[in-house]
């Protein structure tokens, strides 16, 4: 399977992903909550919740997948421009996949404040 | 008197299916930078129960409330677009892939939209 192929495929797979949990992602911050429907929601609610080694692990793996997926998307804009040869394309790569190590680690280290 | 009807079909119907690929593109950069923006807030409200507070005072900000409605529902429109080119590429309803797209994408996205939009409108405008 060629590059190009097997990032049209993730793509598709990770936007498969994401729908389920930013569902579940937007219920449980926006709506699920009593405390958070009331509005006033606090540091302890939000702190005993991501305490749940769980849900960092649910929490974590979104943030992967997405920065995945957009990270991937916006590769792909970039190819569509068509102006990118093939040495341009693989510099785009390795630029996006060191941008998203970075926001990797900036992500989880939010978690780890907490 | 051309009626409506050739008239959509004639001028507005080919630009679906590029209007679809052009805005799957622009929603999807404006979520990749609120992801910037989320994970830079998730910073600031992980510092303390007072930095927590600063921070959801700033969130009280109608504008910030009507962002908020703005994300949902681009976020929705991406993903009821993207279910529907999953649907395409997966050779089911390529027939069909205009109907698709006002009734998956526009159709059942605003009813989503409405359906999630109006408990953060309520409880933002209502119970302050």
């Amino acid at each position: 399977m060629s590059r190009n192929a097997f990032a049209w495929y993730m793509q598709r797979i990770t936007g498969a992903l994401l729908v389920p949990l930013l569902i579940a992602h937007f219920w449980v911050e926006h709506f699920m909550s009593a405390t958070l429907m009331r509005g006033d929601l606090t540091y302890d609610v939000i702190l005993s919740r991501i305490s749940n080694p769980w849900w960092q692990a649910i929490d974590i793996s979104f943030l992967l997948i997405a920065l995945y997926h957009g990270l991937n998307g916006l590769y792909g804009i970039i190819l569509d421009f068509g102006k990118v040869g093939p040495r341009a394309a693989t510099a785009t790569l390795v630029l996006l996949f060191g941008v998203g190590v970075a926001w990797a680690i900036w992500g989880i280290t939010a978690f780890h404040n907490l | 008197m051309i009626p409506p009807r050739v008239l959509i079909k004639t001028y507005l119907s080919p630009l679906i299916g590029m209007t679809a690929y052009f805005m799957q593109r622009v929603t999807g950069l404006l979520l990749l930078f609120y992801l910037l923006l989320h994970v830079h807030t998730v910073h600031e409200i992980s510092g303390g129960p007072l930095a927590f507070n600063h921070a959801m005072d700033a969130f009280k900000n109608p504008l910030f409330r009507l962002l908020e409605i703005g994300l949902l529902g681009i976020v929705i429109l991406h993903a009821l677009n993207g279910i529907r080119i999953m649907v395409i590429d997966f050779g089911v309803a390529t027939r069909h892939q205009k109907r698709l797209f006002w009734g998956l994408a526009v159709v059942i996205g605003a009813l989503i939209f409405i359906a999630g939009a109006l408990p953060l409108f309520m409880h933002s405008v209502w119970e302050r």
